[in-house]
């Protein structure tokens, strides 16, 4: 087991991450793409901490603070797609392109 | 007394400067209540007194060698402008003719304008030319005769343009303006090209640098036939001569300058400029030939007019054209006697045939006709006006015709033709109007043509007695030949041809030939009679020329440099017009740029680590 098969593995979950933010058309979909960029994240900072720091391990703390920031965003983030459900009632990305040129 | 005055002639140009501005006040819309005519009659003051000045001056400095006078103009670095005034004999002699001719025609106009509200106008303009004339007299630089002759032509067109609400009037304006004004242009570059040469303007050390000068036979072949248009489109030489048949649609009295001293200025700049102009052989010959085929084309197409004033016109074209002849064979004294007589006798000849257009309103000889018996005065003046002006003899223009005639005779034989030529054609064309205009019967619009009233007759009558006076004037002045030198042969040729002019002419038209005559060739006619289409010649070459390039530089301007500069404004709103729509509106569409632009310049700075492992996996 090295580190940079950890950090392959949290590079491509970043990726499928980043092309299912940027395809998603449901925005709920857009918000789990949003939680495996985070996981990618916490997979790094979890092997990090483990290869490089595992005395006294602070990217463990960091992952403790990222899951729980990333809890909190997911519920912002499920309230303002409620928010725009009840006005709008769809939850497609490409109908919420209001704000063009 | 009279050494004060001529101490003081430089005042002369002054007197009738103020005239004219003197009489600007009246004009219709400064002071209406008066009525207009104050204006003349305060001209009229200044201008005798301009007169009675030169011709004490006149007096006083006969026989007294020529005095200079200095007025500082302008000093920068390295040019000193002085306005250098010459008062001699001939030139207070010029002006003393200038205000008297100038007198004459202002008490003629006082008759001849009296119908008309323009006179705060037409005299601040005749104020005008006068001070312009006598100050180009006065002036021996080049310089400054360019800086007057220019201000005469602008005076030109406003005088011609005096009515302008007739259409006519303004293109014989614009056009007396335009074909003036190119002349002076090429005589602006002579005058320039001049100064790096002999280093002066002034005419005295102009002729002085002429004697000893050692120039590119090429250079000054340039200059000289620069400095010979100027004159060229003043004295309406061909090719520039329409103007002056165009110029007749202005008001008579101040063609009477126009046809007596207004051309002459153009030829007084070309007598003075004779030295510099006689160093190359080339341009003495470009002004005989000017002047002979003016000379002869211009007298050929007075024959053929119909229109009073223009016939009178060509005439001074042709004198003008000897004038020509006279500087460009050397002849400067047979040049200013001929432009003396001329103006003496063209100015009589205006004021006859103004007085008959002034009661028989129309200008066509062919309308005219059996005056002689009601207009005896004015019959007289337009005889001896003719005799004065062709060689008749004792009249001036004999004795001016023979001096030039005579200076011809060793060198170029062929000329003293050109000049006979013209006397005879001269004579034809002058004797012709006269049998129109005051032999035969009556015609409608002469039936009833009472004389003029005095105003008009008396300059007349005056100019005439001078006119019969100027031998007994030039004899006690001693300018003419004694008759033991006198050139027997071309005497008798001058009388000659005057002579068979004269009768010749005086039978076909008096005699039972059929009226109007024709000539066998209708074109020959046609030709003469449109002055050899010079309309048209202007308009097929020049105007043509000019208005194409005008078009074609607007069109460049209007499409090629203004698209240049709209282009880019154009470009500026497209851009902004079409790259708003990278503004989708769509957050993920943001997102994926966000991301696009972290991964190019995460690939640009890391570029050192891979990129040659990346190149050599690829390739």
């Amino acid at each position: 087991m090295q580190l940079h098969y950890f950090l392959l593995l949290a590079a491509a979950l970043f990726c499928i991450g980043i092309y299912g933010l940027i395809t998603s058309r449901n925005a709920v979909r857009v918000l789990m793409s949003i939680e495996l960029l985070l996981n990618a994240v916490n997979l790094n900072l979890m092997a990090f901490s483990n290869f490089l720091d595992s005395t006294l391990i602070k990217g463990q703390v960091f992952t403790v603070f990222v899951i729980t920031v990333a809890a909190a965003e997911a519920a912002v983030g499920l309230a303002i797609v409620l928010a725009i459900y009840r006005n709008r009632d769809t939850v497609d990305m490409e109908q919420f392109n209001l704000l063009k040129w | 007394m009279a050494q004060f005055l001529l101490e003081t002639v430089w005042l002369v140009p002054c007197y009738a400067l103020i005239g004219g501005l003197l009489a600007v006040p009246w004009s219709p819309g400064l002071i209406s209540k008066t009525g207009p005519r104050p204006a003349g009659y305060v001209n009229l003051i200044m201008t005798f007194l301009a007169f009675v000045h030169a011709a004490t001056a006149l007096q006083a400095t006969w026989n007294h060698p020529p005095q200079e006078v200095f007025i500082p103009w302008l000093s920068t670095a390295g040019l000193n402008l002085t306005i250098t005034l010459e008062i001699s004999s001939v030139s207070v002699g010029a002006i003393a003719v200038v205000t008297g001719l100038n007198l004459l025609a202002q008490i003629y106009a006082i008759g001849y304008m009296e119908m008309d509200w323009g006179w705060g106008r037409f005299y601040s303009l005749l104020g005008l030319f006068e001070a312009g004339l006598c100050a180009l007299a006065l002036c021996n630089n080049l310089f400054f005769s360019y800086v007057i002759l220019e201000v005469l032509t602008l005076g030109t067109y406003l005088l011609v343009g005096l009515w302008f609400s007739q259409p006519l009037v303004v293109t014989g304006a614009r056009d007396a303006f335009l074909t003036k004004r190119v002349g002076d242009l090429f005589l602006l570059m002579g005058v320039l090209a001049l100064w790096p040469l002999a280093g002066t303007w002034n005419y005295t050390e102009l002729a002085e640098w002429a004697t000893t000068a050692k120039v590119d036979p090429t250079a000054i072949t340039l200059v000289g036939l620069a400095l010979i248009a100027g004159p060229m489109g003043k004295c309406a030489q061909f090719p520039l001569h329409l103007w002056l048949d165009e110029a007749m649609e202005g008001p008579v009295p101040s063609t009477i300058l126009r046809n007596s001293v207004v051309v002459a200025s153009g030829a007084w700049v070309l007598i003075k400029l004779q030295p510099v102009l006689s160093l190359s052989p080339i341009i003495s010959s470009a002004m005989v030939a000017i002047g002979a085929v003016t000379a002869i084309g211009a007298s050929l197409i007075a024959i053929a007019q119909i229109d009073l004033k223009r016939c009178q016109s060509y005439s001074v074209s042709a004198y003008m054209g000897l004038v020509f002849i006279a500087v460009g064979t050397q002849q400067d004294e047979a040049a200013l006697l001929l432009v003396l007589s001329n103006a003496i006798a063209a100015a009589l000849l205006v004021m006859s045939i103004g007085g008959i257009i002034w009661n028989s309103i129309t200008q066509d000889v062919t309308q005219l006709g059996g005056l002689w018996k009601r207009r005896p005065m004015s019959g007289l003046a337009f005889i001896v006006g003719t005799l004065g002006l062709i060689g008749f003899p004792p009249l001036g223009g004999f004795w001016a015709l023979m001096e030039l005639a005579d200076g011809l005779w060793e060198t170029h034989l062929w000329l003293v033709g050109v000049v006979i030529t013209v006397n005879t054609l001269t004579a034809v064309s002058l004797t012709r109007e006269f049998a129109l205009v005051f032999g035969g019967k009556a015609k409608q619009m002469s039936e009833r043509s009472p004389e003029v009233h005095w105003p008009m007759v008396l300059p007349m009558m005056i100019l005439l007695g001078f006119t019969l006076h100027l031998p007994l004037v030039l004899q006690s002045l001693s300018l003419l030949p004694s008759w033991a030198t006198l050139n027997k042969d071309v005497a008798l040729l001058l009388i000659w041809s005057t002579l068979f002019g004269c009768s010749v002419t005086g039978v076909i038209y008096l005699g039972n030939v059929p009226k109007p005559i024709r000539l066998p060739w209708k074109g020959l006619q046609d030709l003469l009679a449109y002055d050899f289409y010079t309309p048209k010649l202007y308009r097929i070459t020049i105007i043509f020329g000019v208005a194409q390039l005008s078009k074609l530089v607007d069109m460049i301007d209007r499409f090629v440099v203004d698209g240049i500069v709209n282009m880019v404004g154009l470009f500026s709103l497209l851009g902004g017009e079409g790259l708003k729509y990278s503004t989708t509106g769509q957050t993920q569409f943001y997102a994926f740029t966000v991301l696009l632009g972290v991964g190019i310049l995460g690939g640009f700075l890391t570029w050192q680590y891979w990129g040659n492992v990346f190149l050599n996996l690829i390739f």
